[in-house]
């Protein structure tokens, strides 16, 4: 099994490597969509929003004051504020510039 | 929704044959070629198995995507409690896969995958079919333990139900509480970890006590706990005292010695020293990775599947990757929102490799709610990293007990919300 675990691994590793540093090379729409999974599990695409709001279609400034309230305290709910705990601010520019981009209409796909 | 299957020798044309070393050469080597797309079958339509084919669907048109479930329906098991309690209807947390059909383009086989063959990469269904990867994802969610209480075997499920498997395990355990008179006993037996959704048996227990005392306030509620503690445990018994007092008691393992045997004849649960007869009895057994898992060669001695933590790619058996309740998932509870999770990070590791998508660092995420009575719901939840050695805890909330109405109120509504979202952000 160690031989195994080896293998399937590594080629892994490399990926990863080579492209987190593509990430850093200003392809932020292409995170922000990875990142958008974290949310999605949560705030719905379309307009039902219930307690929990939609979050597209927002100017990326707002987004990313929202979210560092979250961070910094001045925002209540706790499963927000452990979401922003893990977001730096690449982070929150990445899903700022994603969710900003989606529309109600494109929910389909 | 399509029922039609495709056999080897349908697509079997198709699928590349690419040489160990090729290969090894390109990560990508069936989309690059171009001649045919790469394949995915994933077995099991839940939280786990229907998201990754939702993402790896969504990910890329040179991968194409097969998704089994053994049913054209699937009831989830979280908000089953709340089916339970007369908060939601069957119908409301029972899902179709017509649009990870029609939207996706997601081949659905509604059938049973009876085997699985690591070395030639090929998923057997029980109607005889065979089907072809070049990656298999394995999402089978749990199957029970059943030599471990003497007389629970798959026999007694119909008379005690664990209804820890939504549909008609679930519909049985309602009926059986609707049928019971005021003033019987349900007793429930809470299941030794690791096992599905940590708080699910005191959601349950907090679910039956809000329709007894709605419907049959003279019933109790007894608790045969495998275990000496349990998740959100005081917030848990707090809420218990607030809203039921006097109706339940729970006993932890070092009272009775837990469960021992069962008698299904006359609806007896057997501890160390004590027989507890019950008119609704719902004993959950310990369990392990389904079914498939095991004969696959997917599960350890443990009984569940241990993963590469940064791909989900299972240890033991190449070209196959696992998410959900199946797996060892180091510090994550095993959740419907840790199965999404996990299966985000899967299908991205899948859409790396075979269409060579760009990959970033794995992020994982969990949060249970769990409803103690009307309007007032508690949760818990984390975030989690990859490292070299498991799926690792990094920071993490819990509610608190003295927490307003008002919260409590607005995190039920929370709940609610959350539901309609990971559905459908399973289910499309």
């Amino acid at each position: 099994m160690a031989a195994l675990k080896g293998s399937v691994l590594r080629p892994f590793a490399v990926l990863l490597f080579v492209c987190q540093i593509e990430a850093q090379a200003e392809d932020l729409y292409a995170y922000g969509e990875y990142l958008s999974g974290e949310c999605l599990t949560c705030h719905r695409l379309d307009e039902s929003a219930g307690q929990i709001p939609a979050i597209f279609g927002w100017p990326e400034d707002k987004f990313v004051e929202i979210l560092a309230m979250y961070k910094h305290g001045a925002r209540e709910n706790a499963a927000m504020r452990n979401v922003a705990a893990s977001l730096g601010d690449e982070e929150m520019a990445a899903l700022a510039r994603y969710f900003a981009s989606q529309t109600p209409k494109e929910s389909a796909q | 929704m399509t029922n039609r299957t495709m056999t080897r020798r349908d697509f079997g044309s198709k699928v590349i044959t690419v040489s160990a070393a090729a290969a090894a050469a390109s990560l990508a080597a069936p989309a690059v070629l171009g001649a045919a797309k790469a394949r995915v079958v994933v077995i099991g339509g839940g939280a786990g198995g229907g998201t990754v084919a939702r993402y790896v669907a969504k990910g890329s048109d040179d991968i194409a995507v097969t998704l089994i479930n053994d049913s054209p329906t699937y009831s989830t098991c979280f908000f089953s409690n709340l089916y339970l309690g007369g908060f939601r209807s069957f119908e409301s947390i029972s899902h179709s896969y017509d649009t990870l059909a029609a939207d996706y383009g997601i081949e659905v086989v509604i059938d049973r995958a009876a085997g699985l063959d690591g070395n030639g990469r090929t998923v057997t269904l029980a109607n005889g079919d065979t089907l072809n990867y070049d990656k298999a994802v394995v999402a089978p969610g749990i199957d029970f333990k059943f030599d471990a209480i003497e007389g629970y075997g798959p026999d007694a499920v119909e008379t005690m139900p664990h209804a820890w498997q939504a549909g008609a395990q679930a519909k049985n355990l309602k009926r059986q509480l609707l049928d019971m008179e005021d003033g019987g006993t349900f007793v429930i037996c809470p299941p030794p970890n690791p096992f599905r959704c940590p708080p699910g048996p005191y959601e349950r227990i907090s679910m039956v006590a809000h329709y007894f005392k709605s419907y049959k306030p003279h019933s109790k509620i007894v608790v045969l706990d495998a275990k000496n503690k349990f998740s959100k445990q005081k917030l848990f018994e707090d809420g218990w005292a607030r809203h039921f007092p006097d109706m339940i008691e729970w006993l932890p393992l070092d009272i009775t010695g837990g469960v021992k045997a069962v008698d299904v004849a006359s609806n007896t649960i057997i501890t160390d020293d004590e027989k507890f007869q019950a008119s609704v009895a719902n004993v959950v057994p310990p369990q392990k990775a389904g079914q498939i898992a095991q004969d696959a060669g997917l599960a350890d001695e443990s009984g569940w599947c241990p993963i590469v933590p940064e791909t989900l790619a299972s240890l033991q058996v190449p070209n196959v990757h696992l998410v959900g309740d199946a797996i060892i998932p180091g510090d994550m509870p095993k959740s419907g929102f840790s199965a999404n999770s996990q299966a985000k990070v899967c299908a991205q590791a899948i859409l790396a490799e075979l269409a060579s998508k760009q990959a970033f660092k794995p992020r994982f995420r969990n949060t249970c709610w769990s409803l103690i009575t009307t309007d007032d719901s508690i949760k818990v939840g984390a975030n989690y990293e990859a490292t070299e050695e498991k799926i690792a805890k990094i920071e993490g909330f819990v509610s608190q007990a003295d927490e307003s109405d008002e919260v409590r109120a607005q995190t039920a509504a929370e709940a609610r919300a959350w539901y309609d979202a990971i559905t459908a952000d399973i289910f499309g």
